[in-house]
């Protein structure tokens, strides 16, 4: 099924070990991974499985110890810091699950803060934070607004606002409903639901089956390697679970 | 673009410090103290040091005073040998006395140079006539403004007036008593200001002739010297100190003022070194500062990695909230450096021995602000530049999952 849609990031046979001291800790098992355009997947598994690492690989935020990764068919192990976060201001958008928001910008600069390296104009970033906002399902009136003046689900939307902002290809989200309550995470979930219409890739980590059966397919792992990859059980999401609020 | 990347920079900078406004306000007082003694030290002793040199100057770079020690007496064969040095341009004997002088009802303590005129107007060249004109009869005298004026401004000798001064009595070589002696006012100086060594202010110049049979003086009191270039000056020093060794002082006013310059730099020096140990209590001050900021922001430092700002950027922003800092500290220091300078200087520098008083304007320059400014820069950078380097060094994954 997803074998005609061009590959964005592909891991292979990356191992991520960990070492404090005389401690070694093996987060990441020789995984093999790739990540499709408009591709939509969960990645499930219990606490200290590799989630979060595997995520950050994904997300060019950590460099293997082993493997490599190809981030649009480019070896990303030759390419500097520089060009890397240069990547991850393109073509990757983040959303983590404390929403990550700086209380003292407003909604709008937290929004436009991708933008900013880019040395996009003030009026340019200002209808794009506005477009980027209205997609989420947000306010222009919260624009104005500090973070912590808004509820936790419309923090997350303000989170997604400001990964989307730039036009990534890939939307990157570490336990996005882990700090929400159910209605809102239902909308952050109709959300990502509606921009991977859009054409973006989602690929969100998740303990939540009921999250995870939202996504298009789901892979499980457990101390650090993939143990199973499914396909997603609409009849078993939070939207067929929790109703509109 | 980068001009719109830096301005934007500036302002989440300026807003990260507003965030933590009373730990950024307290850094701030910390950077200002060491721009305030710099700029309040600097400008007063500047002042003084430029007002005293420039004084002394005056009196000519080419000149050079002569007087006898105890026990000799200046003769005509001095005067030819000094004549006939090359380097001189011009060599006349003066005599010289203290005399009080008789004004109404008070006595002022005045001094009594009789000298070539020609050559007192050739050696202090700011010397101008402000009323009359250089006398030709024995018995006229050209008077100081403060001889003429009360301190109140009130004329109290006019041209022709006839002044008695109390001079010495001189018998021998021996001081017997005083006398009065009669001269005519022919003119009368500008106000010279705050005089060294010499205060035409309050000086009465007679013709040598006359001086010398009106302070009943028989030898004289020195000889003045112009020599032909300044740069002969030291030369001529040494051949008449090698020539005369201890019989004879000789002054050159450019070595009085070279002297002075050298205690003044080494008292702004001396300033300086103090200041500095104000300027790296506050890069201390920063970098605590910094170092607590960057601590607390660390999970924010991260997103922003993740979101795209590179490691030079991250660093770009946390050095510009230190250097914000530094020029907020060092404008507020300055300024008030520069109101402390101007109390600091109606006290007045007293003259010991000269009973002068300098009361003079701090020296504040564009470049002594702009050092001072570069200086609280470079205490910004000094102080920011660990704490910026810690920060973009931290890995984006390292950084996110900081509690």
């Amino acid at each position: 099924m997803t074998n005609s849609r061009r590959v964005l990031v592909e891991l292979a046979g990356v191992t991520k070990e960990y070492k404090v001291g005389e401690i070694s800790t093996i987060a990441l098992k020789n995984i093999s991974f790739m990540i499709y355009e408009r591709d939509l997947v969960a990645i499930m598994g219990p606490s200290g499985s590799g989630k979060t690492t595997l995520l950050n690989m994904l997300g060019l935020l950590d460099r293997p110890t082993q493997g490599k990764i190809f981030f649009e068919g480019r070896d990303v192990s030759k390419l500097s810091d520089k060009e890397l976060a240069y990547l991850r201001n393109m073509k990757l958008g983040f959303v983590f699950q404390t929403f990550n928001l700086v209380n003292r910008l407003s909604v709008l600069e937290n929004i436009e803060m991708p933008l900013i390296p880019r040395g996009i104009p003030r009026s340019v970033r200002f209808e794009m934070v506005k477009e980027a906002i209205l997609k989420v399902g947000g306010e222009i009136e919260w624009l104005k607004k500090k973070p912590n003046q808004l509820s936790g689900g419309q923090q997350q939307r303000v989170a997604i606002a400001r990964a989307i902002v730039g036009k990534p290809s890939i939307i990157l989200a570490d336990e996005p409903t882990g700090n929400l309550d159910r209605a809102s995470a239902r909308i952050v979930i109709e959300t990502f639901l509606n921009l991977n219409k859009e054409g973006h890739s989602i690929i969100v980590v998740t303990h939540d089956p009921e999250v995870a059966n939202c996504m298009e397919r789901i892979y499980v792992i457990r101390d650090g390697m993939i143990i199973g990859q499914y396909n997603a059980n609409p009849g078993d999401s939070l939207l067929s679970k929790v109703p509109r609020a | 673009m980068a001009l719109r990347i830096f301005l934007d920079f500036i302002r989440l900078a300026l807003k990260a410090l507003s965030e933590r406004r009373t730990r950024a306000v307290l850094t701030i007082i910390g950077i200002s103290i060491g721009p305030l003694v710099l700029v309040m030290m600097s400008s007063v002793v500047r002042s003084y040091s430029d007002y005293i040199v420039e004084r002394i100057t005056s009196l000519g770079q080419n000149a050079i005073a002569i007087f006898p020690r105890e026990n000799y007496r200046l003769s005509e064969d001095d005067l030819s040998f000094i004549r006939s040095m090359p380097e001189i341009m011009r060599a006349e004997p003066f005599y010289s006395t203290q005399a009080l002088l008789k004004r109404g009802s008070e006595e002022i303590r005045v001094s009594v140079f009789a000298i070539d005129y020609n050559l007192l107007f050739e050696a202090i060249g700011s010397l101008k006539i402000m009323d009359g004109a250089v006398p030709s009869d024995p018995l006229g005298s050209i008077v100081g403004k403060k001889v003429a004026f009360r301190g109140s401004g009130e004329q109290h000798f006019a041209l022709g007036d006839v002044i008695s001064l109390m001079v010495p009595k001189i018998e021998g070589d021996k001081v017997v008593g005083r006398r009065n002696v009669n001269v005519r006012v022919g003119a009368i100086l500008e106000e010279y200001g705050g005089a060294l060594i010499v205060d035409p202010d309050l000086t009465v110049f007679l013709n040598p002739e006359a001086g010398k049979k009106l302070l009943g003086m028989k030898s004289w009191s020195g000889i003045f010297v112009l020599t032909r270039d300044p740069s002969l000056v030291k030369g001529v020093v040494s051949s008449l100190r090698e020539k005369y060794e201890d019989r004879l002082q000789v002054i050159a006013f450019s070595a009085i003022a070279e002297a002075i310059s050298s205690v003044t730099r080494a008292i702004d020096f001396i300033n300086f070194s103090t200041s500095l140990s104000a300027f790296a209590v506050a890069v201390a001050g920063v970098a605590a500062t910094m170092i607590t900021s960057v601590m607390e922001r660390i999970r924010e430092i991260g997103v922003m990695k993740a979101i795209g700002y590179t490691s030079s950027q991250i660093l770009l922003l946390i050095l510009l909230e230190s250097i914000i800092m530094s020029l907020i500290g060092g404008s507020i220091g300055i300024s008030l450096g520069i109101v402390g300078a101007h109390f600091l200087s109606l006290r007045g520098l007293v003259i010991g021995g000269l009973e002068l008083t300098l009361m003079l304007s701090p020296k504040i320059t564009i470049d002594l602000i702009a050092r001072t400014l570069l200086l609280t820069m470079a205490v910004g950078l000094a102080g920011g530049i660990l704490p910026a380097y810690r920060a973009s060094k931290v890995p984006p994954a390292v950084a996110l999952r900081y509690e």
